[in-house]
């Protein structure tokens, strides 16, 4: 058998190259995971049996969610019965996460009596409610924050009806919910948002700014709200499992910015449910009569849907029924926690439309918007590990790692080059070959695939160093040993590549089939370890077949190594053993 | 004439049959050791297996008791605080509280004068650790059923098969028998970097058994040796392999240790380093010291390879015991002219390559019978 092996070096060469340039002139790089540029992870774990359906509706769900928050590579998959979801890059970590998670149904409460937190409401002063006044409705929060403890202090206060935390967006807001906008109605709601917060002493403020029903501002809620501050008494918030449909609850309502809580609601039992909306057509909206962004919330027909909506917006609107809705203000309330309590302001006896209105930020309006929108998820889920790393840290574990690598490469390069001189070149570039195309699939699996390198990868592509350089280990050995047996070079390198070929497959296979196995029945990072451990081992085989063998008999081909033999520490020992032998 | 030079010449002749005798009584001792002090003094189970919260706080301004004072006014002084590395404290706790979880990260940002967002939170639920630990236990079972089958099939002998599980069990009692001396933490890291050695041993044992499967016919057709000396002189022609391949698999995994933990303090590669390194130390000496008698112990009671050993005892003295000898003292040429006539007498079975080459035929005065 006497094959040149240069055809078969050459096409080799000549794609793993081209694999590599193609990569990169496409400007494909690996995905990094989270633990290497930081982000959040959550592992969620079903509260009850789920069965595979309900998972993946979940899964659909939560992705929608994470899409909504604009999150550039989110990674959500099953893994075992487990919903693990990887948000790579995401700053606000509570933010994201409650988007995730937040499985409970959605329910519309009437407001029965409101407590302010009294931690919060002792340093309000007479300053807060000019300060309130002078900002008007378009106040932009923002600026009043951070000057402060007594500004932070009112901007929670003031903005009573804001969702459970949200961290992130801040702005003191007012939220009112009214029939959709038409779009030639221009209300003046800083006007009326600025009179209702002076004439309301510490908190309750709750204007109106919806479509032309709404040019005048509602009398009646005012004194409303105004009664409600006067109890300062701090209730208990019902525990979870009493908090049923039929039960009036006290509920809590959180800052969105500090996480501290700002109000304790009573509630009704629900009116409507988050069943009756329709999700698709709850969102976010920009009204262009006025630049303020709102959330529209639109309802199914029937009378189980935007009938029990009807129902509960004539009960709040003016109060007119003071058993059931003595507020006027209606509830959102998701998961225990109340995410907005706006007041109701049409009673809706028309159409399937409505918009909660304020002075929203973007952010908050979207934030409202997706909360009401995916507020059901078909299984609840609870936490069973979160992760949150940095930045800072994600990028100095890369460094870290690389630096391990390529140092711990650099010795293994010198050893190997010491040990095997020109067969060692070869398992070099062997090596960097297997490397190069384990690169070009780590970056197209990130691309197509969402793919992520994760630390542990990382340390699997490290570990299988050992493992490729082995294989040519293997074989050099085998044909040192021929040589030591007194074969040229050139009739072993054919030869012994069978037997070293068939030891390299055999234990390769091993490996193989353990990282099947893992990247199977794991979860999470181990998952990863596989998948890299996997795919360095097959290129390990490839890169043994179609670049070690060939090159070697390449080389012994030549006769270097009869010449000069000790460029390939092996045939030194020939010459001593015989001098050995003479003498 | 020094070991290493001979070693690296491919002339190495160790009498392994002794050695195996030290090492099985030392790899006995050290798992009998291993399993005393896991029970005396268990694991240092990590966050994932305990549930809580870890805050990484990337600082190297504050100290233990600084931190500790940090935390007192927030209730969580008992909190497990350390420094990891130079520019790392690590505070861990058992509360799953998101709002205290934030609280705390919010109070430690401010004691380091760093952004909150600087600080990485890892939460863990209680049931998470039995979780990862059912379906890490699940896939090793299958993994060592898959693998059994695969080896008996592969290299078709089922002691081969048991013999490497042998070695790998010694290779995980060991290797949680260090864990729990020196009382490192078990992360998720760990297990992954255990599943690592596991593949590792076993690759290693393979190349071994491949090399004793291509010797086999030494003994079961040309009956001139026994099955216990074969494997000793297999481990020999491997020897330089086996160690080649601990040490480019060890320099790296050295290099994550020191360079990637100590040097840039990145706690995950050192969980991973520690041990992998233990583990890949003992699954190369498993491969050799345990793996391998195993085989030799139980083909030797097969009736096959017994017919052959009680031949050659009851034709020669001594002297068969320590065949693989001769290896490095016979004159090349002897070697080259002998393989041919080697090959010849292989009675119509193929001997398998590097066979006749690495291990000459007996010199002349074998030739006596």
């Amino acid at each position: 058998m006497r094959r040149s092996g240069l055809p078969t070096l050459i096409t080799f060469v000549v794609v793993v190259l081209g694999l590599v340039v193609a990569v990169l002139a496409a400007g494909w790089s690996p995905l990094l995971g989270l633990d290497l540029q930081g982000g959040v992870a959550v592992v969620l774990k079903p509260t009850s049996v789920a069965d595979e359906e309900q998972i993946n509706q979940a899964v659909a769900v939560i992705r929608n969610r994470v899409d909504a928050i604009g999150v550039a590579e989110p990674d959500i998959t099953i893994q075992g019965g487990n919903v693990v979801v990887q948000l790579p890059g995401v700053k606000d970590r509570e933010r994201a996460l409650e988007l995730v998670g937040s499985t409970a149904e959605l329910r519309f409460r009437p407001v029965l009596q409101t407590f302010p937190n009294p931690e919060l409401l002792a340093p309000v002063t007479s300053t807060t409610v000019a300060g309130v006044s002078g900002n008007g409705a378009n106040a932009t929060p923002t600026s009043a924050l951070p000057t402060a403890p007594t500004t932070a202090v009112q901007t929670s206060t003031t903005k009573n009806e804001q969702s459970l935390g949200m961290p992130g967006g801040a702005s003191s807001g007012e939220y009112a919910l009214g029939p959709l906008p038409r779009r030639q109605s221009t209300p003046a709601p800083s006007t009326t948002n600025a009179v209702a917060t002076s004439v309301v002493a510490a908190a309750e403020t709750t204007t109106t700014v919806a479509g032309v029903t709404t040019t005048t501002v509602t009398p009646a809620m005012v004194p409303a709200t105004t009664n409600d501050t006067l109890n300062t008494s701090w209730p208990p918030v019902t525990p979870r499992d009493e908090d049923t449909n039929d039960a009036t609850v006290i509920m809590p309502e959180y800052d969105r910015k500090t996480r501290k809580e700002t109000f304790r609601y009573a509630l009704g039992p629900t009116l409507v449910t988050g069943d009756a909306l329709v999700a698709e057509k709850t969102q976010a909206t920009l009204d262009p009569s006025n630049g303020q962004w709102l959330v529209e919330i639109t309802f199914k027909d029937g009378d189980e849907n935007v009938g029990t909506w009807r129902q509960a917006a004539a009960a709040c609107y003016q109060a007119s029924n003071p058993q059931v809705c003595p507020t006027g203000r209606l509830a959102a309330v998701l998961d225990g926690i109340v995410i907005s309590a706006p007041s109701v302001n049409s009673t809706f006896s028309s159409g399937n439309n409505a918009v909660v209105t304020g002075s929203f930020t973007q952010e908050e309006a979207k934030d409202l918007g997706q909360k009401l929108r995916y507020g059901a998820l078909p299984v609840e889920f609870e936490r069973q590990q979160t992760q949150d790393v940095s930045a800072t840290i994600g990028r100095d574990a890369l460094k870290a790692g690389v630096a391990a690598g390529l140092i711990g490469l650099a010795i293994v390069a010198i050893y190997i080059l010491v040990y095997y001189r020109i067969l060692g070149l070869v398992a070099l570039t062997s090596l960097g070959l297997s490397f190069g195309l384990l690169w070009a699939i780590i970056a197209w699996l990130g691309e197509t695939r969402g793919l992520a390198l994760s630390l542990s990868g990382v340390v699997g592509i490290i570990v299988s160093i050992g493992v490729s350089i082995d294989s040519n280990i293997v074989y050099f050995e085998q044909i040192k040993d021929d040589m030591v047996g007194g074969r040229n070079m050139r009739s072993s390198a054919q030869r012994a590549f069978h037997g070293a070929m068939s030891t390299i497959v055999k234990a390769d296979l091993v490996s193989l089939i353990g990282a099947a196995l893992l990247y199977w029945l794991t979860v999470g990072p181990v998952k990863g370890f596989a998948l890299y451990l996997g795919l360095s081992t097959l290129l390990d085989l490839v890169a043994s077949y179609f670049f070690m063998r060939p090159a070697v008999v390449l080389l012994s081909s030549t006769g270097l190594a009869e010449r000069r033999p000790s460029a390939f520490g092996v045939r030194e020992s020939r010459g001593h053993q015989g001098a050995e032998a003479t003498a | 004439m020094s070991g290493l030079r001979r070693l690296f010449r491919g002339e190495n002749n160790y009498d392994f049959v002794r050695l195996w005798r030290y090492g099985l009584t030392a790899s006995a001792a050290l798992v009998v050791l291993s399993i005393g002090l896991l029970s005396l003094r268990g694991l240092n189970l990590g966050l994932d297996f305990e549930g809580g919260t870890a805050w990484d706080v990337p600082t190297s301004s504050l100290s233990v008791s600084e931190t500790r004072d940090v935390l007192r006014p927030l209730g969580v002084a008992e909190s497990k605080i350390q420094t990891v590395g130079t520019d790392l404290v690590r505070v861990q706790s058992g509360t799953t509280d998101p709002a205290k979880i934030q609280e705390v990260r919010e109070a430690l940002a401010g004691a380091a004068e760093i952004d909150s967002d600087q600080i990485a939170v890892t939460t863990v639920g209680p049931s998470w650790g039995n979780e990862i630990s059912n379906k890490a236990i699940r896939a090793l079972v299958l993994f060592f059923i898959a693998v059994s089958l695969y080896i008996t099939f592969a290299l078709r002998d089922w002691r081969m098969a048991v013999g490497a599980l042998v070695a790998v069990v010694h290779d995980i009692v060991i290797s949680v028998g260090v864990y729990s001396l020196l009382q490192i933490e078990v992360t998720p890291a760990t297990v992954i970097a255990f599943l690592t050695i596991l593949g590792f041993s076993l690759y290693d044992t393979v190349v071994v058994y491949a090399r004793i499967k291509d010797n086999t016919p030494m003994v079961s057709v040309a009956g001139r040796t026994t099955y216990t000396d074969m494997a000793s002189l297999s481990l020999n022609q491997v020897l330089m392999r086996s160690i080649n391949t601990s040490l480019t698999a060890v320099l790296p995994v050295l290099s994550i240790l020191v360079v990637g933990s100590w040097i840039f303090g990145a706690t995950t590669l050192e969980e991973f380093g520690i041990a992998l390194l233990v583990g890949l130390l003992v699954g190369v000496y498993s491969s050799i010291f345990v793996a391998t008698p195993i085989v030799a112990y139980l083909n030797e009671r097969s009736p096959a390879y017994r017919t052959v050993r009680e031949r050659l005892a009851s034709k020669a003295t001594g002297e068969t015991r320590r065949v693989e000898s001769r290896k490095a003292t016979v004159p090349t040429e002897v070697a080259s002219d002998a393989q041919a006539a080697g090959s010849g007498a292989a009675s119509g079975k193929k001997l398998p390559a590097g066979y006749s080459a690495s291990h000459p035929p007996r010199p002349r005065k074998n030739k006596r019978r």
